[in-house]
């Protein structure tokens, strides 16, 4: 009886119960958004590995994170490539540059990846599909969110990069992440005459593609050994973590945005607790009435936490709906790659359940004072 | 009529004006603290995502505000200040010989070559370095030259104690490693990291030439001139003069512009302004939800006694005042214990997020603005139940 009564209260009066489905809705929004930018950041800093086809990684010990690499000597990924568990060990070399075409005359700094443009690491077709342009002596692919002030990046437009006349092969989709506010594809052969002092020596990451059926977690604890110190080796699962920890305890990022969140949670207890405890405040001498009839505290609370549940459960959906669709937003406004995940769904959902109840409890302390013989 | 006649009722309708508003708030204490809370903590919502807005601008424009100088120069290329592309030493004696310059000085910097070794784990990171001749200060920080004549000893560096605590430059280490250099720790100074650098270290000219010609090869140029003007001088006719004696390839700028130039670099490329802007409006909706809730029912409440007043002759105006007048108290309400609270969380988060975030007045300014706002808004669509209430039915 106590479940069919909070659904009476809450539908006998709809104008107000859709008042309080509006401030529940915008408190779970909220919620949804702030959890949406905390994780963004670390996902933005997996932009790169996302799109990369490879098993382990292998990189120095001064590894930070994925724009901050540190070197490693070829030599330890030649070794690593022996093994007879490995399918393909491909080196990634990064470099800096001025790009020397910028809009107004500024020479912004383009983030240049090289690569063995027929190793096939990359996902993206966009790439793939461009190897022949790869392969043209001085060109390069630039990533299509390169940012406006590079000026156009027209196919066909040669440009200087740091002391290299260069000529933009294509564009190809994948995203700039945190390596910079631009970036560009180079084979190996074109990124040793961008960068001359530089040699093929000294790789930033070694990307190990596994023979099929090989457990990457046992082949990670041998290879290891083979490659020996100076050198890490990460699983997929353990670079996850790795760039996750790093942006959320390293950078200020999940301070920020996980007091965000926090705040955010407390606000939905808020507004849940204002639309319950006035629900109460309203039903007051009916409650009182419930009790002198022989209803105990017990039946009461249950009535007003189904209350707020109810109110949670019919404000979360259209603030998922919303979200996904702020999601959006967010992503085109900011370029970080904010996606609705089932995790942050089970989160959201988690954390709306906390506020129904949390605030059910604060509303109960003015339920307690329904004495029937003061009410009437 | 004045606010607080608004507030607390009309005078020269009564002998003794009723303070409506304030009394009617203050009948339940219980539901006032429900709705300082509600309001509160939407209040606080949006003060916290304005504190880091302005944290984050505050720390990326640390280092140039801090630079003592009327006049600036840097190279044309440069799309930020924190980028390397250095200027020749040289344009020193020329800007020096444009009548109206008092000083010029060197600054040098480095963002992406110096590795710091952590004195306690042995672990090395990025750091920014920046370096000026210790007899021809550039900054303003009252630390940095109160030490500045230890620089002189090549090898020797100041480090920011403020810096992201696994540098480990907060201890008291005397020792440590740049690029697998030996460098003497002579002192220290409190900065904080921006978005682009987890720390900074501070070397005198010598020891930051010895140190990049291992990276470079050639001694290096400066990224930026720091000229001070004699007095009396027009800052617009040397800036001109200065342009005029320069090559095209370095820009002269006012500390204005050089401010407004790092600005407008971090609002176009950061996420920070839309990110921070969201945070803020969603806060604004909810915080407007809380209050029409609380209006709304305080309305629906006291709807017999509004009922009461109007049939004894006070005119809706009055009625309208009076809600609007407690709106207006309850903005307060849940303002002001937000903002005293949003000061404490500042300096808590601040010190473990080493952000520089501050109450400002701009920041009491908007979001007393956005409360009194949300409150007011609310109060409106609420209020027309008592414009409706019609004395005969309510009874």
């Amino acid at each position: 009886m106590t479940a069919s009564l909070a659904w009476r209260i809450l539908t006998h009066q709809k104008g107000r119960t859709a008042l309080a489905l509006v401030g529940i809705f915008m408190a779970i929004l909220l919620v949804f958004i702030q959890l949406g930018l905390f994780y963004a950041v670390p996902q933005g800093g997996m932009l790169l590995y996302d799109n990369l086809r490879f098993d382990l990684l292998l990189v120095s010990d001064q590894y930070e994170y994925q724009a901050q690499p540190g070197v490693f000597a070829l030599s330890r990924l030649d070794r690593v490539r022996a093994s007879p568990e490995v399918a393909t060990a491909t080196p990634l070399y990064f470099g800096v540059a001025k790009w020397k075409h910028g809009v107004g005359g500024v020479w912004p700094d383009l983030f240049v990846i090289g690569f063995e443009p027929r190793s096939g690491i990359f996902r993206p077709h966009s790439i793939n599909r461009q190897i022949a342009a790869l392969q043209r002596p001085d060109t390069v692919l630039v990533d299509s969110t390169t940012r406006s002030m590079f000026g156009p990046l027209t196919p066909g437009r040669v440009v200087e990069i740091g002391d290299s006349a260069v000529t933009i092969g294509g564009r190809y989709r994948l995203g700039t992440g945190f390596m910079g506010l631009g970036v560009a594809l180079a084979s190996t052969a074109n990124f040793t005459r961008l960068f001359p002092g530089r040699g093929l020596g000294q790789a930033n990451l070694g990307l190990i593609r596994l023979k099929p059926g090989v457990n990457p977690i046992l082949a990670a604890t041998q290879l290891r050994a083979l490659a020996g110190p100076g050198t890490e080796i990460f699983t997929r699962t353990e670079l996850g973590r790795r760039e996750a920890s790093y942006w959320t305890t390293r950078t200020s990022v999940g301070l920020i945005f996980g007091s965000g969140l926090l705040i955010a949670v407390v606000v939905g207890i808020m507004v849940l607790y204002q639309i319950v405890s006035t629900q109460i405040g309203r039903q007051l001498p009916q409650f009182a009435t419930l009790k002198a009839i022989g209803y105990g505290d017990g039946a009461l609370a249950v009535t007003v936490s189904t209350m707020s549940l109810l109110i949670v459960v019919a404000g979360f959906a259209p603030a998922l709906a919303v979200g996904v669709w702020v999601y959006r937003l967010i992503r085109e406004a900011t370029l970080l790659p904010v996606t609705m995940t089932a995790a942050h769904v089970a989160a959201v959902l988690g954390a709306a359940l906390v506020m129904a109840t949390v605030s059910a409890l604060l509303a109960l302390g003015g339920l307690r004072r329904a004495d029937p013989a003061d009410v009437f | 009529m004045s606010l607080a006649s608004s507030l607390f009722g009309q005078a020269g309708l009564r002998p003794r004006p009723v303070p409506l508003a304030w009394r009617s708030l203050m009948s339940n204490r219980r539901r006032l603290l429900r709705s300082s809370a509600g309001i509160g903590f939407a209040v606080l919502l949006m003060l916290m995502q304005l504190g880091f807005e302005q944290g984050f601008f505050d720390s990326s424009l640390q280092v140039i505000r801090g630079l003592d100088g009327d006049m600036f120069l840097q190279s044309a290329h440069k799309y930020q200040f924190a980028t390397q592309d250095p200027i020749p030493v040289a344009e020193l004696a020329t800007a020096r010989s444009v009548p109206g310059i008092a000083s010029a000085r060197p600054l040098y910097a480095d963002w992406y070559d110096l590795f710091w070794t952590n004195p306690y784990d042995g672990k090395r990171f990025l750091v920014r370095a920046l370096a000026f001749i210790p007899d021809q200060p550039v900054f303003t920080f009252p630390q940095i030259n109160a030490e500045r004549q230890r620089l002189n000893a090549p090898g020797s560096v100041l480090v920011d104690r403020r810096s992201r605590r696994f540098l480990g430059m907060n201890g008291a280490a005397s020792q440590s490693e740049l690029n697998g250099a030996k460098v003497a720790i002579v002192g220290s100074f409190a900065l904080g990291p921006d978005f682009g650098s987890d720390g900074t270290v501070l070397m005198g000219d010598r020891t930051f030439a010895q140190l990049m010609r291992g990276v470079a090869g050639t001694p290096p140029g400066m990224e930026a001139g720091v000229l001070k003007l004699a007095a009396g001088a027009n800052p617009a006719s040397v800036q001109t003069a200065l342009a005029k004696a320069l090559p095209p390839t370095t820009t002269v700028l006012t500390k204005a512009q050089l401010i407004a130039f790092e600005h407008a670099y971090q609002a176009d490329v950061s996420s920070a302004g839309p990110i921070f802007a969201i945070g803020t409006i969603v806060g604004f909706v909810v915080g407007m939800l809380i209050s029409y809730q609380i209006t709304y029912a305080d309305v629906a409440d006291q709807l017999p006694q509004y009922a009461t007043l109007k049939a004894i002759g006070y005119p809706t105006r009055y009625l309208l005042r009076v809600v609007l007048g407690q709106a207006g108290l309850n903005a307060l309400a849940g303002w002001v214990p937000a903002w005293l609270l949003s000061i404490v969380l500042y300096h808590v988060v601040g010190e473990v997020a080493l952000l520089p975030l501050r109450m400002t007045l701009e920041i009491t300014a908007v979001s007393f603005g956005l409360t009194l706002g949300m409150c007011l808004i609310s109060a409106v669509i609420a209020v027309r139940r008592v414009v409706a209430a019609d004395p005969a039915e309510v009874f």
